[in-house]
């Protein structure tokens, strides 16, 4: 099974529009015909994604600061792994993952979904572990049958930080390091500042949609104008100057990739907008922004942020292969977790990066934001539900790209080569 | 109503009849209010409250964020509210986003401190 059709049909010049600007498709040497929807209906294919991608690539499953001291945890269900993953920070802040199950008979050690605390216990007979994963207590020991504690411990997950990111393999030995996975990525979005670390706005949802989808609603701007009219439109499209809001650059880098959104630079609210004028951060820049201007400063100084160095910018969109985001704007950054669960439902958590609240005013800016937030990705989650329903239909066999929806193409593109090769190195290639 | 009765701070009685449905706890409880109301109460809800905002501000910031009397902070909450009230009349002219499904499986699970809640 394939997520590329390998020879389009094409029907030479008919009606062809001619894209006059650079084209980032050509430019990623990717081909332009149209791609299979197999991706996004089949159990089958969903199989492979699993097996072939998810348990083989670096996933990013939280950031440092969630365990802001010595012996903090946090417990992660990954329904594509069906594990519960425990993460600690022990000694000498040394960061650990392991598969949250007692050596025993089985059982989930840790039922709370975050905590501080050096000793483990899994309260079906007390086994006790500490948080490097070693066993270090089981009661009544003596009628075991020559129980050895060392060899006993919580079975580790390979586990790397990038960034002050998370991200964890469910290879017992993975065949790639995380700086040999991210590649090109890596080093080009190293060094970045990230700022506003300790809020969060958290938005979620469980829906009936392949999870691809979801990150394609995030992966082009090609709709803002269509189905975001108000929410996002007036921020992000110009009705003369860029009014299908094309990017402003659209690269692959490695099996990662990354676009950079426009931004009306002439936005304001509307006069009769009298509650978007009263929390409105003007030096922010961008209609998402949730942060003043000095931070957002020493961000687009980095050379990989808006990289043509528009004036005319909002966001970047970076897409770390297979299911996160990470989006940088004049106002912050925030993150996307796009996690399967089957072949038709995801659960997709976004979360913002806040600056702490500091007036009564920053207040009722941040609600409006987190506001405004909610009702964009209301308006893409909807979306998403039918389009599910409209490919599950089998009226379709493909769907038809343009140069702005590259990074989709992309997707589909490195997600084939992940499920068709048999060694990491070869499907990083 | 009498300023005795009131539930908020002397001066903001004529938004008392707005306390029932628009005070509420968390972020996502505010969406949900706003989601499912009628277009005709949100407007009513939103011209009172817009008509009041800069005093019910200037009110507010007497205070320190999270410690406020109870009738100021059902002002604040008010404040709060406003904002998904605007989502309805500024961009949509409809209580939520044009052919929208609800109720959704979006919800906001952690709203920004004070009163964002946490689920």
């Amino acid at each position: 099974m394939s997520a590329v059709i390998e020879k389009p049909a094409q029907t030479p010049n008919a009606g062809r529009h001619v894209i006059d600007e650079q084209s980032f498709t050509h430019a990623a040497g990717l081909s332009t015909g149209p791609v299979s929807v197999e991706p996004y209906r089949s159990p089958a294919f969903f199989e492979l994604e699993r097996e072939r991608v998810f348990k083989r690539a670096w996933l990013c499953i939280g950031r440092v600061e969630q365990l802001p001291q010595e012996n903090a945890y946090f417990v992660k269900d990954l329904e594509i792994w069906k594990a519960s993953v425990l993460v600690t920070r022990g000694k000498n802040n040394k960061i650990r993952a392991f598969h949250n199950v007692c050596s025993h008979r089985g059982n989930l050690v840790v039922n709370q979904t975050c905590g501080v605390a050096e000793r483990l216990v899994c309260r079906y007979h007390n086994w006790q572990y500490r948080n490097d994963g070693e066993l270090i207590g089981v009661p009544d020991q003596k009628h075991f049958f020559d129980l050895d504690k060392k060899t006993c411990g919580l079975t580790p997950i390979s586990c790397e930080v990038w960034e002050g990111f998370i991200f964890l393999n469910h290879q017992s030995k993975p065949e790639v390091s995380l700086a040999e996975f991210l590649g090109p990525f890596g080093t080009r979005y190293a060094g970045i500042p990230y700022f506003n670390l300790d809020e969060t706005i958290v938005i979620q949802a469980d829906f009936k949609a392949n999870w691809k989808l979801i990150a394609d609603a995030f992966a082009e701007p090609y709709h803002v104008p269509s189905l975001h009219p108000a929410t996002l439109a007036p921020g992000f499209a110009h009705p003369e100057q860029n009014r299908y809001a094309r990017p402003l650059s659209a690269m692959a880098h490695g099996i990662h990739r990354h676009f950079s959104a426009y931004g009306n630079p002439d936005y304001v609210p509307a006069p009769t907008s009298k509650v978007e004028q009263l929390v409105y951060v003007q030096d922010t820049g961008g209609v998402l922004g949730g942060d003043d201007s000095g931070n957002a400063a020493a961000l687009t100084a980095h050379p990989a942020i808006n990289p043509t160095k528009d004036r005319s910018w909002s966001a970047d969109v970076t897409w770390i292969f297979p299911n996160f985001n990470i989006d940088y704007s004049t106002g912050g950054f925030w993150t996307h977790e796009f996690w399967p669960v089957a072949h038709n439902r995801t659960q997709w958590t976004l979360k913002i990066y806040i600056p702490k609240t500091m007036s009564i005013r920053h207040r009722l800016q941040l609600e409006h934001y987190a506001c405004r937030w909610a009702e964009v990705v209301l308006e893409d989650v909807t979306n998403c539900e039918r389009i599910q329903r409209g490919l599950e239909s089998g009226a379709k066999d493909t769907m038809i790209l343009q140069d702005a929806e590259m990074l989709i193409r992309h997707s589909l593109h490195v997600l084939d080569k992940w499920v068709k090769a048999d060694h990491v190195a070869d499907a990083l290639s | 109503m009498t300023a005795a009765s009131s539930s908020l701070p002397q001066g903001f009685e004529e938004l008392e009849g707005f306390v029932p449905y628009w005070v509420l706890d968390s972020n996502d409880q505010r969406r949900a209010a706003r989601s499912t109301a009628e277009m005709d109460d949100i407007q009513r809800f939103y011209d009172a409250i817009v008509a009041r905002a800069e005093q019910a501000i200037v009110h507010c910031e007497q205070f320190t964020l999270g410690q406020m009397p109870p009738a100021s902070e059902r002002l604040f909450k008010l404040l709060l509210a406003m904002n998904h009230a605007a989502i309805a009349v500024e961009m949509h002219g409809e209580p939520r986003a044009f052919d929208s499904t609800w109720p959704s499986a979006v919800r906001i699970t952690q709203g920004p401190w004070p009163h964002g809640g946490r689920i």
